[in-house]
């Protein structure tokens, strides 16, 4: 399992190089979210670490309308020359760099794509170019077993490095400043909210819009050794808000893990980290908690519910077929009581008694106790 | 004159009553939730037995439906979706709106529906457009940050069919690139479980030397409203206008609809805008519970006017929906099933299917026994005199402030 990084300056790269790391990501600030680096530094840094050996892979990962798109192509052919790898994430980047480009591509898939016919969809749309897929860092560790197993391409996880969680192309933060930081290339804040119970959200406000990070970040490095068992290929740590030297002790942890070194090493750590969904997701086990389960009662025999209810005079059904005077009825109450109802009494809204009152129409019956409104009616 | 473009009005609807009430008013098409796979969990939602009803209702009214499968699915969820396809081909509907690969592989799989790509791929530029083409879409329901000359452009270059919205809440984020209710709530945004952290107020302590911290609901975006924009829709030739809110009320849903589909007619016969009826549609659009208004980012980029730094729900509605007209004819009178009480000597306003508004003074209320009332209550139905015009199905509304 190789481990893939940052730089973001010529230290970065010599700390890079001295691990014995085979590759970097660098970003350039119109075509990287946290891309700082100008179209000059990029060259020079992409030259540097080419010296070293290192396979230079080019992060574009912003999203982009048609304008912002057509902006930043213009700069592209100047820059891909220095670039082994292009690294993209808005789907029309990778629609324009197969067809617009020789260079191998790794896809980021790491928003939604949970599911492994997607990622095949991914990689089966540039055959032969398509070298690495970058895995949401949702998914728990028996699916990335899966996906790293049955996927044609390498994999790459994020094993290190700030969790985002919102990302928008507005600028959120600007309004609030004051002219100093305004003038800055970007603008951070920590926000908290009374609504929540974390405290110190990081944001960022730069020239692709506000971002909004967790308060702590994502580490997978205690199970280094069971990802690299499962055959996960690249394990990608981001230390572009921390120190960079924390590189080495990574490093070596990933490489052969130690429990006292790295227990060491998080309680000495600035953030508070966390496995995300590794063991397990579960975030879809509340939704059943949310429906209203006499509301998914409306198939089969449903006949319709009841509007009005007056006691000792009738019940009211809205009719979603025809009711007959010799139908039975089985009414749900919301709380879940039943009730068998024969109707001895059969009035249409005009209050004539009849034999049949047709679907779409509404129907008076007797009235039956304990029945409310909201009571769902259906043909016994 | 030549034959004027008219887009599609595709209206919201959150169960089967509320696709009825935007059908009646309008709605060239509606999407449309099923049990699963939507992003609207607490939604009423369509069992199958309703799906069936509302596309044979829709279809025999001229309109469309669209169910949305955009939940981002992950592998045991994909497994029950081949069964709902199947139905969902068996009972013609016209498209299903989605937004992960994995699940345009599989409708395209099992069946011919109609694919169009979910906002929720956050669908922003020709390149994208074409490689979702290439996947087997026919229409792009465009990200929110697209101006509409920037989906003109992608509808003509990408040659799909384009969706933009015109209407209704908006996501500060792209769409589907907000994960916070994930991590913060344990609820997956990206399959209906969105907390709506956005509309909270943060403190905001952005290092400045002074102790106090901004507060602001900084991440809250007004409401998006397109109406005066609308001949550039046109002149763009969009082929789909979308009003957001599935899970807003009856009122919202026939509103919308009646009014940009009003607007668009109107436009059809007389190729512009120059009307008294454009502030009227507006002060149509003020009736519905809303956020302030923006344009977003329809015509330029949306700046810091578009965030809505209040607190929700603090923007009362002056109006108030009190019930729908369940039957009315010379016999029964106008029945009434009522949502929010009135009272007797009331102003009520009926809203028509097509046309301004017809006032009705409740003076003589009655219950279903012909009994005279004062006051109406809640989840009971009562009846006021016949009065010509008034149709099954139409909203009532009542001023409130
Ligand atoms: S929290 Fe707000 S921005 Fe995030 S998914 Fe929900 S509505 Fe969208």
């Amino acid at each position: 399992m190789k481990i893939t990084t940052y730089a973001q300056n010529l230290h970065d790269l010599n700390l890079i190089k001295d691990q014995g790391i085979t590759e970097v990501i660098l970003a350039h600030k119109n075509f990287a979210r946290f891309g700082k680096l100008s179209t000059e530094e990029f060259i020079s840094l992409s030259s540097r670490a080419h010296e070293f050996s290192l396979r230079v892979l080019f992060e574009w990962d912003i999203l982009m309308t048609e304008t912002t798109f057509q902006e930043v192509i213009q700069e592209l052919p100047d820059l891909i020359k220095h670039v082994d790898v292009l690294r993209v994430q808005d789907p029309g980047a990778l629609h324009w760099a197969i067809h617009h480009t020789d260079r191998p591509l790794q896809f980021i898939a790491e928003n939604g794509n949970h599911n492994a016919r997607a990622l095949k969809e991914w990689i089966a749309h540039a055959p032969g170019r398509m070298e690495r897929i970058i895995l949401s860092i949702e998914l728990s560790k028996a699916v990335i077993e899966e996906y790293v197993q049955t996927l044609t391409v390498p994999c790459e996880l994020l094993g290190f490095g700030r969790i985002l969680l919102f990302y928008t192309p507005r600028s959120l933060l600007s309004p609030l400043a004051p002219e100093k930081l305004i003038q800055n290339e970007e603008i951070l804040a920590l926000g908290e909210s009374e609504e929540s119970p974390h405290k110190g959200f990081p944001i960022l406000e730069n020239r692709h819009g506000t971002f909004m990070f967790h308060i702590k970040e994502f580490c997978l490095v205690e199970f280094s050794t069971e990802l690299r068992d499962m055959g996960l290929q690249y394990f990608r740590v981001d230390l572009r808000w921390d120190k960079m030297e924390h590189l080495k002790i990574l490093k070596s942890s990933i490489d052969n893990y130690k429990t006292e070194i790295f227990d060491t090493f998080k309680d000495e750590y600035a953030q508070d980290l966390m496995r995300g969904f590794y063991l397990v997701n579960k975030t879809d086990v509340l939704f059943p908690k949310l429906k209203n389960h006499r509301l998914q009662k409306r198939e089969g025999h449903y006949l319709g519910e009841v509007m009005d209810a007056e006691k000792g005079s009738h019940l009211a059904i809205s009719l979603k077929k025809d009711l007959r005077k010799s139908d039975k009825l089985k009414i749900l109450h919301p709380k879940g009581k039943e009730f068998e109802v024969e109707i001895f009494s059969l009035r249409n809204l005009s209050l004539e008694d009849v034999d049949i009152v047709e679907a779409g129409s509404v129907a008076l019956i007797q009235y039956m106790n304990g029945v409310w409104v909201k009571s769902q009616v259906f043909l016994a | 004159m030549s034959e004027q473009f008219v887009p599609e009005v595709l209206a919201p609807a959150g169960g089967l009553d509320k696709l009825k009430v935007a059908v009646l008013y309008g709605a060239s098409a509606v999407y449309v939730g099923g049990q699963k796979f939507g992003l609207r969990t607490a939604a009423d939602n369509f069992t199958l037995d309703e799906l069936t009803e509302g596309v044979c209702f829709a279809h025999a009214h001229g309109s469309k439906v669209y169910v949305v499968l955009n939940s981002f699915l992950h592998d045991k969820d994909l497994s029950e979706l081949p069964e709902f396809v199947a139905h969902l081909e068996a009972i013609k509907v016209d498209a299903v709106i989605v937004s992960d690969l994995g699940v345009v592989q599989t409708v395209r799989d099992l069946s011919t529906i109609p694919i169009h790509v979910s906002t929720q791929a956050s669908t922003l530029n020709v390149e994208a457009a074409k490689l979702w083409k290439k996947m087997g879409a026919t229409r792009i329901v465009l990200g929110r940050e697209v101006s509409i000359k920037e989906a003109g452009i992608i509808k003509r270059q990408a040659g799909v069919e384009v969706e933009l919205f015109i209407h209704g809440s908006m996501c500060m984020a792209y769409s589907g690139n907000c994960v916070i209710s994930n991590f913060t709530q344990g609820r997956d945004s990206n399959r209906g479980g969105c907390a709506h952290s956005c509309r909270f107020e943060y403190s905001l302590d952005m290092g400045l030397d002074t102790e106090e911290k901004k507060k602001a609901f900084f991440m809250s975006s007004k409401d998006l409203e397109g109406l005066r924009v609308l001949p550039e829709f046109i002149k763009e030739e969009i082929d789909s206008l979308k009003i957001e809110g599935r899970m807003k009320s009856h009122l919202y849903a026939g509103t919308m609809s009646k009014v940009y589909s009003e607007a668009l007619k109107y436009y059809a016969q007389n190729g512009n805008f120059l009307s008294d009826d454009l502030v009227s549609w507006e002060a149509e659009l003020s009736k519905v519970s809303h956020r302030s208004y923006t344009k977003a980012s329809l015509v330029e980029k949306a700046d810091a006017t578009s965030i809505f730094n209040e607190r929700e729900n603090s923007n009362e509605n002056e109006w108030q929906m009190l019930g729908t007209v369940v039957e009315a004819n010379a016999k029964a009178g106008i029945v009434i099933e009522v949502r929010n009480a009135f009272n007797q000597g009331d102003l009520l306003e009926i809203v028509p299917f097509l046309g301004p508004a017809i006032l009705i003074n409740a003076n003589e209320i009655v219950d279903l026994l012909m009994r005279p009332l004062t006051r109406t209550k809640p989840t009971t139905l009562v009846r006021l005199p016949y009065r010509e015009g008034v149709l099954a199905q139409h909203l009532i509304r009542q001023k409130v402030h």
